[in-house]
């Protein structure tokens, strides 16, 4: 895999001679894009940062992978955490921050002490002088938006709040900051160091009612049908979940790029392909996504507080054979409403799992409702 | 800046006590000058604080979608029938307390639960009794 390639420190080095113009000129010609999901260029982001004119500045990097699904930055802050603080302290020096932060989720704080010990060999061996703390977080989902994180850092409930302003121009604590993904900060000595570094090798975490679940390393546009038999289903597929934010899509073949999944209703995201086979229910599916949605909603706004719970409540209802066909209507009505109306990311995509699901399987939900 | 140590400083309370007190959260407030209600808000916003004593052993069981498809119900049924507790519930003589979690990026190895901060994966009902067992003696 080319993401476990260790750099050693040579691209460090090697940054601190081609200085910051020439880290930002490679990173954009090697065209290296933010593995979080959204794909923005990680050297304009670096640039809108250096623009900014402040004594202070940040870098944190994302380790809030909570995706549900998702375990590539797990494997990456598992066998390679060193390339990962090799790339915080080049973003550091790049944008001249003395203090990095490393949010790790509450529910990996077993990879601590290794991260923990990753930051003393690179610090000691580079003598770099980049302050890299790792700030632990105490479980909510919410907090992998940006601006929640920074909220979170800052000590108060990890709420996201409206943009702009953007990190880079004013973050944490009012400062330039820029936040970065586990997944990219790894692959920027990589991107600077070697030549053959391939831009559209992407991870994709694959689980569910899969044999030989894991993570595979294929470029962007890799074939889904490729993909799953590697997985080795035991039993016939009959739809993928892209996580739980990126809907469904019954099973068929497409080449996994992130227009085409947008052509099934779906949205790719960090690459998070969870296989259902014939012998699962969408609506089970359903109710347990709408669960962790119902728990996740940090309660600012109306919309995702309040109608996440009723989404799940309307569940519960066709689930206990009470519901009528009509009821399914609501359902498809409140989560497209919670989808238009939702202050964040998490609310705005949280019920993309049940429109697709009412679109591609409503007879699953129809054969549980009575007849009128 | 005190703001950006409530959450160690909660994290440290709730690892010492098992739950973060409201005596303890007034401590906190005298010792940071943080208002109760802000540290109180934290407190009850994330998910790995507790407000109300929990057991000795924190057992979570991912229910991810990962994991529902493994079989995380069935951890819940044995765990149920081992210990008697839901998830949200602590056990009388004060061992265990269950909740139920989201995922903990185990997914390729589910179903999986955290027992104390500790992943344990590809659990079914030996792997589970044998667990219990030894946090028993
Ligand atoms: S959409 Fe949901 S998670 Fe986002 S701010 Fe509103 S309530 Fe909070
Ligand atoms: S879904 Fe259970 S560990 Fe990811």
């Amino acid at each position: 895999m080319q993401i476990l390639r260790k750099t050693e420190l040579k691209a460090y080095k090697k940054a601190k001679k081609i200085g910051q113009k020439g880290v930002i000129e490679i990173l954009s010609k090697k065209g290296l894009v933010g593995r979080g999901g959204a794909a923005f260029p990680t050297a304009r982001k670096w640039q809108f940062a250096i623009d900014t004119k402040s004594d202070t500045k940040y870098v944190i990097c994302n380790a809030d992978e909570g995706e549900p699904g998702t375990f590539k930055d797990h494997l990456v802050l598992e066998k390679v955490p060193e390339n990962v603080i090799e790339g915080i302290i080049i973003a550091a020096e790049t944008i001249a921050a003395k203090q990095a932060y490393i949010y790790l989720r509450g529910e990996y704080e077993y990879l601590k002490p290794k991260i923990q010990k990753a930051i003393s060999s690179v610090l000691k061996r580079s003598g770099s002088k980049v302050k890299i703390d790792i700030v632990v977080g105490a479980g909510a989902y919410v907090c992998g938006d940006e601006t929640a994180i920074i909220k979170s850092i800052e000590g108060y409930r990890g709420q996201a709040y409206l943009k702009p302003p953007f990190p880079p121009v004013e973050g944490l604590w009012g400062k330039p900051t820029v936040i970065n993904n586990v997944g990219t900060l790894a692959n920027v000595p990589q991107a600077i160091l070697f030549d053959d570094w391939d831009p559209h090798l992407r991870l994709f975490s694959l689980s569910g009612d899969v044999t030989k679940p894991g993570i595979y390393e294929f470029p962007m546009g890799v074939s889904l049908k490729k993909l799953i038999e590697l997985g080795k289903p035991k039993n016939p597929v009959k739809a993928v979940y892209f996580g739980c934010f990126g809907g469904c899509m019954p099973y068929k073949e497409i080449l996994l790029t992130p227009e085409n999944v947008c052509g099934q209703n779906c949205v790719i995201g960090a690459g998070t392909i969870i296989v259902v086979d014939n012998t699962h229910s969408i609506v089970d599916m359903a109710e347990t996504i709408a669960k962790f949605y119902a728990f996740e909603s940090c309660g600012k706004c109306t919309p995702c507080r309040e109608g996440s719970k009723r989404c799940l409540d309307l569940i519960a209802k066709i689930q206990s054979g009470k519901a009528t066909k009509q009821d399914c209507d609501t359902l498809l009505d409140l989560a497209l409403h919670i989808h238009e109306t939702s202050l964040c990311g998490l609310g705005q995509t949280a019920t993309n799992h049940l429109i697709t699901a009412l679109k591609y399987f409503r007879e699953e939900f129809e054969q549980k409702c009575k007849l009128h | 800046m005190v703001q950006d140590l409530l959450l160690p400083i909660l994290k440290h309370e709730q690892k010492k006590s098992g739950y973060i007190s409201e005596a303890a959260i007034k401590r906190i407030s005298i010792q940071t000058g943080i208002p109760v209600s802000r540290i109180f808000g934290v407190a009850t916003f994330y998910s790995m604080f507790h407000t109300k004593p929990q057991g000795k052993n924190m057992i979570e069981v991912c229910h991810g979608p990962s994991c529902h498809l493994n079989g995380s119900f069935n951890v819940l049924k044995s765990l149920y029938k081992s210990l008697k507790i839901k998830p949200g519930e602590t056990t009388k003589d004060k061992k265990f307390s269950l909740h139920t979690c989201s995922c903990i990026g185990c997914c390729d190895k589910g179903p999986a639960m955290l027992l104390n901060g500790k992943q344990y994966t590809l659990l079914d009902e030996t792997k589970l009794k044998a667990i219990i067992k030894k946090c028993r003696s």
